[in-house]
Formats: structure tokens, C-alpha cells, sequence
């Protein structure tokens, strides 16, 4: 692939057209106000028949799996899947305005729904899948702990014991949820304690539902950036749970595995944000540049800022190609490997960020008011290099690769 | 019900300030220019889909809504977005923009028709480029048919259409009998101004036009695109409007700060001359 196609640029005028008039007049009240974000990402998810055609795509799989010739259990399966684009393009759309509605978008119809798709039985998916996939219910997923953060599995203190009923009590504190202070459905990830020291416990899913007693969570968290997507704290105490609970019902399910296909998964989206963002900022950019006059000239007569825009503009080609090559390698059902992922989120992240620290700086003071956009778009690029595994973590995760060739 | 619906390709009216005029005015350079579809062509559309649905189930079409361009062969992008919406099928009728003008696209509208047999034929009141505002008018003229210009509602009845039309201080309501013409103006769109008589009088649409739902643009692909040639419709394909010159608006010029209440009302009577 090295263009969008015809349908591609018609499928992202539509979502343009959908941002614009929708999100982007209400700017102001998603990012320095506390409306969440649900509603209008309800509104464009019922718009666009998103939900349904998930559904039904969920349902034929369901009905594969049923008949015991389910292949894979992400995407439509084997021999590939054409709706690579159409999933790359609202994260695009939706990123030139609002990085933060993807990200609580994403963690709800993408992160969540899949941990359950991945291992849940087929009642379990059939539970709590299909509302998760329409917005219907907003979906959490937790891993993340005040002590455990890169170090995700080694130092994990949430815990379930077995209540000797068959069923479960699960203990421990999550933070960063995306989606945490109004989640219905939350994957909620820790160690199995039968007694044994914590490096040798199993690690096992389990899906909460939001109101459960035992269960309490904080409010937004004030944040540097993505203020569209609410994140928060779940404190479980003693939270009771019974078997259907546990993912695939079994407790030998290789959830550690489960968890970084989930990673892989959140690292192929940071291209596409990063995409968006990138092509916001450069448009923005270029348009000032024209029109903003000192000297006695457009700024964009000076060297030192056409440098800028020309590496904005390799930034986006290249990140672009990134973008290309992921919808091609899904189209072709080939998948990306974990250091080739993380590869891919390293570079469209640190991309990103310079191109939208750069694109303040282009705007000069108008770049530090939150009038000009471009404000909000360098405090939300700088979550790319965060979550989903820090760029630190990315580094070490492309090196081993390459040191155990 | 069929409706025919003409839809016209014209540059991003939001980037009206890229249009550039050679020094010697022959032409408009439309190079680097980004298309949309005439938005009161859009809103014909829009008027086509509510007078062919129930409001309630925008998914089922009951009768058929044709979409007609004449442009080059990068048109069919608009007319496949149009099939997008929700209309069956497309003709594209070849030619270049300078081969046409108002007269030549009534005529080729007319010989579609003939073909056609629709029950309306709606488009916009203008397209946004040239601003001619006469397509319309001279195609209920060369058919002999009833037309409505600057519809801002719509009802459909048993043999014809109630158009309210926006008219100094007021609305004009006009009864006309199918086969007819209709352009719409802007408040077409609006959530109550369109009723087909499958659609319940409490239903209220969205402002505006629809956006296609995903599942609808991949379908469009399937959906025909017919192209013809214009010496397929029309005899004599010479132009009757010849442009002579183009030039561009003059440049606004930077204000100036008055005095007094005297001077103002001397600049207004002697600069301006409009007192
Ligand atoms: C807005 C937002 C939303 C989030 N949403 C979710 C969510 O929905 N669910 C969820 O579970 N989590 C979520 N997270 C958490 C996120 O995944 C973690 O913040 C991230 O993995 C980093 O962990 P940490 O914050 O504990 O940092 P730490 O792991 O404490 O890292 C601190 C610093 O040390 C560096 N470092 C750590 N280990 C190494 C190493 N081995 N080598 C070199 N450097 C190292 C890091 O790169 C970083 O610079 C979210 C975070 C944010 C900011």
C-alpha cells in the first residue's frame, strides 16, 4: 500500500466531517472541563454503523469457534482481514482533535473486548463482549499498580484466593485505569495466591463489573494531558467473585501471554494516534506560517522555521508508511511481531512529540495559549511515550530481539 | 416514487482564497484546488432520501433515488459518496467543465429524463463556483414541467408535493403536481422540513445532511455507475454563456479611525456615497 484508496479518503472525510462538527465545537468542554467522553463517542459509533458491523464480525467468529474451526481469535481470522483501514482511520480522525477519546475508545471496544475474545469461554463472551463492542457498556482494563508499573507481572501485589466455594477473593489497587471512574466491565488482572512465594504464582483475568461490592475508585485524576479520557484508581477489598468470573474458567490459562498480545496490540494503535497527531499539528503549523507576518514577512520566508515544517513533513511521510504498512500486513493476516510493534511505537511516539513541541514552537506564545490546539496536542503526544510501555521499555524490547538473533 | 437528483463536483468553497486568476483573466486555475460536492446539491439529496424512506428506518428505500454529474472521470468519487448516503445508482456524463455551461446541462438533464421517467428532478438552487442559479429554472422550461425554486420545506402528497419557498417576508407555499422540478435552499435540511408520507409528522431528523454509515460506503462500490458522453444527450454541444474575463474580488482595503461623528458622516457621503 503506498496511497489511501478512493473508499479510504471517503471513509476518513466522513469521520472528518463527524469530528468536526461534533467534536471539535466542544473542544473547550472535553479537554479543560470533566464531561466524559461517552456520549458523543457513542453518537459517532451509532453513526457510522461501527457497533453493529464489530458485532456481527464478533458473532461470525463466535459461531466459528462453536463449530470448532476458529482459527485465530482476533480479527476476522485466517487469510486476513480488509478492515484493517477502517479501524486505523477513526483513530487517525479522531487523534488530530482528541488523542484522549481514542485512548478511552480504544481501552473500551479494542483493549477490553478482546482480553475477554482472547480467553473467555464462549458464554463469557457472549456476556459481556457484544456491549462492550456498541459502547453500550464502557469497559477497563487493569494491570497497572502504584508498585508495579513497567515491571507489570514481577512486581503485581493484587491477588485471588480461592474462597473454597469455587469461587474467588480478589484484593489489590490498580492505577492509570483508562475509563477506571466509569467503567462497567473491567478486566481486572492478578495472581493466583495459593500460599506460594508471589515470583511463582500463576497470573489469571478476571471480569468485575463496576458496581461490586468491594469496590471503590477514584475520581479523574488530574493529568498533563488527555484530559478527554478519564483515568482513575480501583481499590478491590475483598471483592467476592465466582467461577464464570475468571477468564476461560480455567486457571491455567497463559494470561502473562494474554496480557502482552494486549501490549502488541495497544502499540500498533500509537502509530495511527501518532499519525493524526503529527498531520494536525503540520497543517496547523503551515497555515501560521503563512499568515503570520514579523519582519515584515510571513514567518514562513525564514529558514529556521521552513526547517521546521520540513521535518514536520518527514515526520508525517514516515509515520505514514508505518501506518501503510500495518493496514497491509493485517490485510495480508500477518502479524506483527512483538519488537517490530515495539519498534513502530517507539519511532511514531518520539515522532510525535518533537513534532508537536516544535509545532508550539512555531506558534511562538500563541503555541503556549490553549486557544491554539497545538497546546493540547504536545501535553497529549507525550502519553504516547508513556503508556502502552514506556519508550524505555520499547528500546530494551527491540534490543533483546536483536542481541538473541 | 423516483427522484432524479443532480449533483455538481465544486471547489472547497472553505478554500476560496487559493483560487487563482491568471494576469491576462482568461481562466480560472482550479490546479491544487480540493473538491466537495455542491452543499445545495447535498441538501437535494438529503431531500431525496426523506421523501423515499421512513425516517425511522433510513436503510430501506422505497422508490429510487438516481444521482447525475457531468464531469471528468474524478467526479465518480462524489457520485460513489452519493451512493454512499443511500442512493441506488449513478450516471456520470462525461465532459470537462469548460465544455459546459447552465443551458447545455439543462439540456443533458432533459434527454435523462426523457430516459429516466422520474417523478422529480431536485437539485440545488446554485452551485457555489459559478453562482449562476439557472440549471434548475431552464430545465422546467425546456420539459414544460411545474417547478420550485429555494425550497425550504417539503411534504409529500397523493399526486405531488406542498414546497414551502422562502420569499421576502415570508413563505410562499405552492402545491405542484409530479412530474416536476425542485431546488432547495439551505433550510431543507433542517430536522423537520422534509416529510415523505411514510415518515410519522413527530419525527424529527438530524440537522443537516446524513453521514454514511461504514457498511454503506463499501456497499456503494457495488452499487452502478453509468457513464455516458454529452453528444449522447445533446445535438449541439456549443456553449451559449462565453466567459470573456475572469478577475479576482478587489483586495479588502485596511480601515481608517475617524475623528468624529462629522467626519464619519462626510466619509460616508462623499467616499462611500451612501448617504
Ligand atoms: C494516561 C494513562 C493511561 C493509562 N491507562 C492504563 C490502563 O488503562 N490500564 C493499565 O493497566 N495501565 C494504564 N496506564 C499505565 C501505563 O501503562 C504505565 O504508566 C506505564 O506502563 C509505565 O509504568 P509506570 O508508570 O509505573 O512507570 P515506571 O515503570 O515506574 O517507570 C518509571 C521510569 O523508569 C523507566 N524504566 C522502568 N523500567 C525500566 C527498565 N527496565 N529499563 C529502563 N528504564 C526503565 C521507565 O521507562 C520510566 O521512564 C496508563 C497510563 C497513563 C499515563
Amino acid at each position: 500500500m503506498i496511497t489511501w484508496s478512493e473508499e479510504q479518503r471517503q471513509i476518513r472525510s466522513m469521520f472528518r466531517k463527524f469530528v468536526e462538527s461534533e467534536i471539535a465545537p466542544r473542544r473547550e468542554e472535553f479537554e479543560f472541563g470533566d464531561t466524559p467522553p461517552y456520549d458523543v463517542l457513542r453518537k459517532m459509533i451509532t453513526t457510522f454503523g461501527i457497533g453493529e458491523m464489530a458485532k456481527a464480525q464478533f458473532f461470525a467468529r463466535l459461531e466459528r469457534e462453536r463449530s470448532g474451526n476458529d482459527s485465530t481469535r482476533e480479527g476476522s481470522g485466517k487469510g486476513g482481514d480488509t478492515m484493517a483501514a477502517m479501524r486505523l482511520l477513526p483513530i487517525i480522525e479522531l487523534s488530530r482533535y482528541s488523542p484522549g477519546m481514542i485512548t478511552a475508545l480504544g481501552v473500551s471496544m479494542g483493549l477490553t473486548a478482546n482480553a475477554i475474545i482472547r480467553h473467555g469461554t464462549i458464554a463469557q463472551q457472549e456476556k459481556y463482549v457484544p456491549e462492550l463492542l456498541t459502547l453500550e457498556k464502557i469497559g477497563a482494563w487493569a494491570i497497572t499498580e502504584p508498585d508495579s508499573g513497567s515491571d507489570a507481572f514481577g512486581s503485581m501485589k493484587a491477588t485471588a484466593k480461592p474462597d473454597g466455594e469455587g469461587g474467588y477473593i480478589l484484593n489489590g489497587n490498580k492505577t492509570f485505569i483508562t475509563n477506571g471512574p466509569y467503567a462497567d466491565t473491567i478486566v481486572f488482572i492478578c495472581k493466583l495466591d495459593e500460599g506460594n512465594p508471589p515470583e511463582q504464582r500463576k497470573v489469571l483475568s478476571f471480569v468485575v463489573d463496576g458496581e461490586t461490592p468491594g469496590l471503590t475508585r477514584s475520581k479523574p485524576l488530574r493529568k498533563m494531558g488527555l484530559h478527554a479520557s478519564p483515568t482513575g484508581e480501583l481499590f478491590l477489598e475483598d471483592v467476592r467473585v465466582g467461577k464464570d468470573r475468571l477468564l476461560g474458567e480455567t486457571e491455567d490459562i497463559p494470561a502473562r501471554s494474554s496480557a502482552k498480545q494486549t501490549f502488541t496490540a495497544e502499540r500498533t494503535a500509537v502509530a495511527a494516534m501518532a499519525f493524526g497527531i503529527i498531520e494536525r499539528c503540520l497543517e496547523l503549523c503551515t497555515a501560521y506560517a503563512k499568515d503570520r507576518v514579523q519582519f515584515g514577512r510571513p514567518i514562513g520566508e525564514f529558514q529556521l522555521v521552513q526547517l521546521k515544517l520540513a521535518k514536520m513533513e518527514v515526520a508525517r511521510m514516515n509515520v505514514q508508511n508505518l501506518v501503510f504498512r500495518q493496514i497491509e500486513m493485517t490485510e495480508m493476516g500477518v502479524t506483527m511481531d512483538i519488537a517490530e510493534a515495539s519498534a513502530c511505537k517507539l519511532y511514531s511516539a518520539q515522532a510525535a512529540m518533537e513534532v508537536a513541541l516544535e509545532a508550539v514552537q512555531l506558534f511562538g506564545g500563541n503555541g503556549y495559549m490553549a486557544e491554539f490546539q497545538v497546546e493540547q496536542l504536545c501535553r497529549d503526544a507525550k502519553v504516547l511515550q508513556i503508556y502502552g510501555g514506556t519508550d524505555e521499555i520499547q528500546v530494551s524490547q527491540i534490543a533483546r530481539t536483536l542481541l538473541a538473533r | 416514487m423516483k427522484i432524479l437528483v443532480a449533483l455538481k463536483r465544486v471547489a472547497d468553497p472553505d478554500n476560496a482564497n487559493k483560487v487563482k486568476i491568471p494576469a491576462d483573466g482568461s481562466t480560472i486555475d482550479t490546479a491544487g484546488l480540493e473538491f466537495k460536492p455542491n452543499p445545495f446539491d447535498e441538501y437535494a439529496l438529503e431531500t431525496a432520501l426523506r421523501l423515499t424512506e421512513d425516517g425511522t428506518k433510513p436503510k430501506v428505500r422505497d422508490g429510487e433515488v438516481i444521482v447525475v454529474t457531468f464531469g471528468p472521470a474524478d467526479t465518480e468519487s462524489t457520485l460513489r459518496a452519493a451512493l454512499a448516503t443511500g442512493a441506488d445508482r449513478a450516471i456520470r456524463v462525461d465532459a470537462n467543465d469548460d465544455q459546459l455551461d447552465g443551458l447545455l446541462v439543462a439540456k443533458g438533464l432533459k434527454t435523462l429524463v426523457a430516459e429516466e421517467k422520474p417523478d422529480i428532478v431536485l437539485m440545488g438552487k446554485q452551485a457555489v463556483d459559478g453562482d449562476t442559479n439557472q440549471v434548475g429554472q431552464a430545465l422546467a422550461e425546456l420539459l414544460d414541467w411545474p417547478m420550485a425554486t429555494f425550497a425550504a420545506t417539503i411534504e409529500e402528497q397523493e399526486d405531488g408535493l406542498v414546497v414551502g419557498r422562502e420569499v421576502d417576508g415570508g413563505v410562499l407555499e405552492l402545491s405542484i403536481k409530479y412530474p416536476a422540478v425542485v431546488t432547495v435552499d439551505l433550510r431543507i435540511v433542517s430536522p423537520s422540513s422534509v416529510y415523505s408520507t411514510k415518515t410519522d409528522r413527530s419525527f424529527k431528523y438530524n440537522e443537516g445532511v446524513r453521514f454514511s454509515p461504514l457498511p454503506a460506503i463499501m456497499q456503494a462500490r457495488r452499487k452502478p455507475l453509468d457513464t455516458k458522453s454529452l453528444a449522447d444527450l445533446v445535438d449541439d454541444t456549443g456553449l451559449k454563456i462565453n466567459y470573456l474575463r475572469f478577475e479576482a474580488p478587489p483586495a479588502r482595503l485596511a480601515g481608517v479611525k475617524v475623528a468624529d461623528a462629522a467626519e464619519l458622516v462626510d466619509k460616508l457621503k462623499n467616499e462611500a456615497k451612501v448617504l
